[in-house]
């Protein structure tokens, strides 16, 4: 992958959305334990 | 280029809005019926190992079903063309699991009437998402607006109904309620945000079996993580599933057909968006429902009332598809829809003209013919094992089942398969 795609990733909003959401749910799963 | 537009003209011309709607539909058929053969599963197991008994069987189907109607060759190159995406579809899987791990949560506190129309919800986050991110319902008109939400609303309302009529035979152990509508909240959030990850493959050109085959990963290991961390560790959990051999063919069988399921989402999620395909495929309690009253003979005690209720909640289910599938995005929308388009070709260095072909049905590289290999062969031959081996000394539960409804339920699933997976075949080449 380029470098410059990585970056792209990193700082893509549609990336960090989904990924805050996922340890959100982690999170709240851990605590339902 | 004379190729191209000889091999389009072969092709159906049915347009992409009715394409991506059977495709929602066919997947409501599939996701409901998925759900029979866990009823066959003997009592006294883990929902957690239940669950990864489906997800293993849905890992085989991931790549078989691909593998079957593309071949690895050019599965291996769509991926190389955008690597970038394998976060995301990795990212999708991760969001599955962690939500279908806490929807167990959910009915175990609050039975499925409650928990259900909660993450049904899902649907609802999942237009958010597509009208704040993708610009799905941008520029179209008040009336389609109404007939989209409207729909979605009618749908998961509708779902709500159908739950509440059904409660009695569904319902688990009451108590500790409001960590179940958490739990239950939780999933419809993280089942609705992971349509962001389908929505961006598909604008940027990804075939939906390429798709799934990394999806697949992120689901498997997420899931096998969760079970292990709530069976006490990796020896109890090979343990549990050692001692759960006998019923594992089931959740398999479950797992391989809420793949097909699945994959008809993945393509309505593709050609006509996650704000409408999600909520078309969402009505698969209705082939859930068919399937408990009609075979399983779940419903019999239901009251005058409750049947009522069933009808009702079915009715409304019903008007919310046929809404949602009269909403046509209008030429200001796909506008908007090209535009969000290009923001992914902009940002990741991508063809904008080959992903707007593919994006529109039309891959070039759909109608080369594909070089098949002979590991494509073993991996047939692994899925067909693994089905043989668990289908041997496999034990069902004594429950009644009516074989002539299942006759004609199995064929109610068939026809849908063949009939869209034709469509599909004829308008896009499965691309």
């Amino acid at each position: 992958m380029k470098r410059s795609n990585f970056v792209e990733i990193l700082t893509d909003v549609h990336l960090w959305v989904p990924v805050v959401v996922l340890i959100l749910g982690i999170a709240l799963l851990m605590t339902l334990r | 280029m004379s190729t191209n537009a000889t091999t389009a003209s072969v092709r159906s011309t049915i347009s992409l809005h009715k394409l991506g709607v059977f495709c929602g539909l066919a997947a409501a058929v599939w996701l409901g019926s998925a759900e029979a053969p866990t009823k066959l599963v003997t009592v006294g197991f883990s929902p957690f190992i239940i669950s990864m008994g489906m997800v293993m069987g849905a890992f085989v189907a991931r790549w078989t079903v691909p593998t079957l109607l593309k071949g690895t060759g050019f599965l291996f190159t769509d991926l190389r063309e955008k690597p970038h995406l394998i976060v995301w579809a990795l990212l999708g899987g991760m969001l599955w699991a962690v939500a279908n791990t806490l929807t167990i949560f959910a009915v175990r506190n609050v039975g499925l009437a409650i928990a259900f129309p909660l993450w049904n919800t899902n649907s609802l986050v999942g237009l958010f998402w597509g009208c704040l991110l993708f610009k799905e319902l941008r520029g179209s008109q008040a009336k389609d607006w109404a007939k989209v939400i409207g729909g979605a609303g009618a749908i998961v309302f509708g779902a709500a109904v159908l739950a509440i009529a059904t409660a009695q035979q569904n319902s688990g152990a009451p108590g500790r309620a409001t960590i179940g509508i958490i739990a239950a909240l939780g999933a419809g959030v993280l089942l609705g945000t992971m349509y962001i990850p389908y929505r961006k493959a598909y604008i940027s050109g990804m075939n939906p079996l390429s798709f799934v085959t990394i999806f697949t990963f992120g689901e498997l290991g997420t899931v096998t993580l969760l079970t292990a961390i709530n069976t006490g560790g990796i020896s109890p959990l090979l343990a549990e599933l050692h001692r759960a051999r006998p019923m594992l063919f089931w959740p398999f069988l479950g797992g391989f057909c809420w793949v097909i399921g699945d994959l008809f989402q993945q393509y309505a999620a593709k050609y006509i968006g996650i704000g409408r395909g999600i909520p078309l495929s969402n009505t698969n309690q209705l082939w859930g429902l068919a399937w408990g009253a009609l075979v399983f003979g779940e419903f019999t005690s239901v009251t005058t009332s409750g049947r009522l209720l069933i009808l009702v909640g079915s009715t409304i289910m019903i008007l919310g598809a046929i809404s949602i599938s009269m909403a046509e995005p209008a030429p200001s929308e796909k506008e908007h829809w090209d535009r969000a388009m290009h923001r992914e070709c902009n940002r990741y260095g991508l063809n904008s003209d080959s992903v707007a072909a593919v994006v529109a049905g039309n891959d070039p590289l759909a109608d080369d013919k594909q070089q098949r290999r002979w590991w494509e062969l073993v991996i047939m031959l692994v899925a067909a094992g693994i089905f043989v081996w668990l289908a041997l000394g496999t034990r069902a539960q004594h429950i009644y089942v009516s074989m002539p409804w299942m006759i004609v339920l199995i064929l109610g699933t068939m026809i849908p398969l063949g009939l869209v997976g034709t469509l599909l075949w004829r308008r896009t080449r499965f691309s």
